[in-house]
């Protein structure tokens, strides 16, 4: 009964929000007493429908179970995960701030918050120069500036990216390199890595942006953790995986963005560097957080419900992002070699879930399908599921600095699509791989691979 | 006290390990339900229970100390078979594997329960290391020295 009285005013929220936005788009010029009314009405009725969804980024884990099991434990970090979802890509402000006269998903390409992150790119210049402020912007690629003109400033992030953080695992070895993602039309998946403002402000107040400043900081890194006790949110990464809208792909049912897609050929060998403007569809999202309790971090991973079929299951979705049930193709295979994404056509890679989502997770995805829904009707947020979250059982373990992670293993289709499974050392662990990550001086880099792309210094 | 309690409990006194590290509270591993079912049926049933059953007896008198325990435990005079199942158990716990003597008794063979077992092998945590081959050290931990033996071993404050 209760559920259905928020759904009722929850519905009759937006329709009064839809209402207010619409007397203030025919009539932009109404005087200032009426429309500060407006705005009031609206920021009260957005807090009623924020009741459940929220802008504000969750500093730590709720324990809702005493005494809490394994169990309790995962459903309380996968609540965080999607609290920590929801915040994230709630629509922004100019200034990356979250916008709270707006509900997510009230517009499907709005900026998100972390879409006005700092990207790798912006950090880890070549030269090893300091980074612009967190206000600044970065100019695109050089090769992208006969894209400039009045579109232009439609491009929030630009992609440039293919494979599994390639510029880093080519440091890191052999086994990383375990191929790119081919979508439907026969395109390179793309991603980009972003950071926060108290990650960004660490690296830049360190100088860790460039390997003279990380030979001179000389000790492991220790990012800002996220705390309840001063309230102060730290640091936070964020990895995206999209796809090219267009031919196979209904851009409806997708977060889209316009993005500058850019072969870099500092990644691959033989490509010829080339950018272009066009509309990509989320596909994959990881959430790293480093909270006071968690120091291994919390590891947060979605991806769109419509990306691939599980092991062993049933394929019954008539289009997968990544999956086509008519396809010979051999299931979870990298494309052969040599990779390129500039390549106009590559056969499109066939992909299943390996470790299959559990009972629970699906069930707090349909709980927040559902209030997604209502938030908005047809909400593209609410084509997005929880994989799992990854989180230390024992932090402060001295046998174990990876803080003995649950699940074991964990792997998001789009971003570790080759290293799905259960082999120890092998497959995918968020934890146990980025307990190894260094910086350019040997230091622990704190659970980040970024710090591994500073440049020298000249 | 259940059978998986009585269980741990036995291990811990056995092994020397604390129980927070035998049975933690959030065990993720799990080892030791994999534990319990091989040595249940390797042992067989019957001698499984009488051990566990001694066990939680010696257990439920306060006054009987982790040491005494153990001592009643391996004396002589519980019988050869009970005895060797406890040392099994003991050897399971250090380097998961199942040991068999030979039938003339002047060799053991050994055969690893799985990946998860080999790796939850407390003889690494003794050699304050990690499994050949599976560490979750990071990068350049070999140039400084590890923990204490007792932090290993779930006894800090010990």
């Amino acid at each position: 009964m209760k559920k259905t009285i928020e759904y009722v005013v929850l519905v009759g929220i937006l329709i009064l929000i839809s209402s207010c936005k619409q007397v203030n788009e025919k009539d932009p010029n109404k005087d200032d007493v009426e429309s500060s009314e407006a705005v009031a009405e609206t920021t009260e009725l957005v807090a009623l429908a924020n009741d459940s969804l929220s802008s504000t980024v969750p500093l730590e884990i709720t324990v809702s179970t005493q005494p809490p099991t394994l169990e309790s434990l995962q459903h309380d970090f996968d609540v965080f995960s999607w609290e920590s979802f929801i915040a994230l890509n709630w629509p922004a402000n100019e200034d990356g701030t979250p916008n709270t006269n707006m509900v997510i998903g009230q517009d499907q390409n709005a900026l998100t918050v972390w879409q006005s992150w700092k990207s790798s790119r912006d950090i880890f210049l070549k030269n090893g120069a300091q980074p612009k402020g967190w206000n600044e912007d970065v100019p695109p690629p050089v090769v992208c500036d006969h894209l400039n003109g009045s579109d232009f400033s439609k491009a929030q992030i630009s992609l440039t990216q293919v494979g599994k953080t390639p510029n880093v695992l080519d440091e890191s070895g052999e086994p990383f390199q375990t191929g790119p993602l081919i979508d439907q039309n026969g395109q390179y998946t793309r991603y980009e890595i972003f950071t926060n403002q108290s990650m960004f402000d660490y690296i830049v107040d360190n100088k860790l942006y460039n390997k003279k400043g990380q030979a001179i900081y000389n000790k492991d890194a220790d990012f800002p953790s996220s705390s309840t006790s001063n309230d102060k949110v730290g640091a936070i990464m964020v990895k995206s995986a999209w796809v090219k809208m267009g031919g196979k792909y209904d851009s409806s049912k997708f977060h889209t963005t316009m993005a500058l897609v850019y072969n870099n050929p500092e990644e691959q060998s033989g490509v010829k560097p080339a950018c272009e403007l066009v509309e990509v569809g989320l596909v994959g999202f990881h959430i790293a957080h480093k909270t006071e309790d968690e120091p291994q971090w919390v590891w947060s991973t979605f991806e769109h419900k419509d990306n691939v079929p599980t092991q062993n299951e049933t394929a019954d979705k008539d289009f997968y992002n990544f999956y086509d049930a008519n396809s010979d193709m051999e299931v979870n295979e990298p494309p052969a070699r040599p990779w390129n994404p500039a390549i106009p056509y590559t056969t499109p890679s066939q992909i299943e879930r390996v470790i299959p989502i559990t009972d629970d997770a699906k069930a707090l995805n349909d709980k927040y399908h559902a209030l997604l829904e209502n938030a908005v009707p047809g909400s593209v947020w609410a084509n997005y599921d929880l994989i799992s979250t990854q989180w230390p059982t024992d932090a402060t373990s001295v046998s174990d600095p990876t803080g003995k992670p649950a699940p074991s293993f964990l792997a998001n289709t789009t971003l570790e699509t080759y290293i799905q499974g259960t082999v120890e050392q092998t497959s995918s662990s968020c934890i146990a791989c980025h307990n190894n990550a260094s910086m350019t001086s040997g230091r622990f880099s704190d659970f980040t691979y970024l710090l591994q792309r500073a440049q020298t210094k000249k | 006290m259940n059978t998986m309690q009585q269980f741990t409990g036995l291990s811990a006194v056995l092994t020397g390990f604390d129980s927070s590290i035998i049975a933690p509270t959030i065990d993720q591993i799990n080892v030791k339900e994999e534990y319990l079912a091989a040595w249940t049926e390797k042992t067989g049933t019957a001698l499984a229970t009488s051990i566990l059953d001694k066990y939680a007896t010696l257990a439920s008198d306060s006054n009987n100390s982790s040491q005494m325990i153990g001592e009643q435990m391996l004396a002589a005079t519980n019988g050869a078979d009970f005895v060797l199942a406890c040392r099994k158990l003991i050897f399971l716990w250090y380097s998961g594997a199942w040991p068999t003597l030979s039938a003339d008794g002047t060799s053991t063979s050994s055969v690893l329960l799985s990946t998860k077992s080999y790796n939850a092998g407390l003889v690494w945590q003794v050699m304050q290391s990690h499994p050949m081959g599976s560490s979750n050290y990071r990068y350049g931990y070999w140039s400084e020295a590890p923990a204490p033996l007792n932090q290993y071993l779930g006894k800090s404050n010990s």
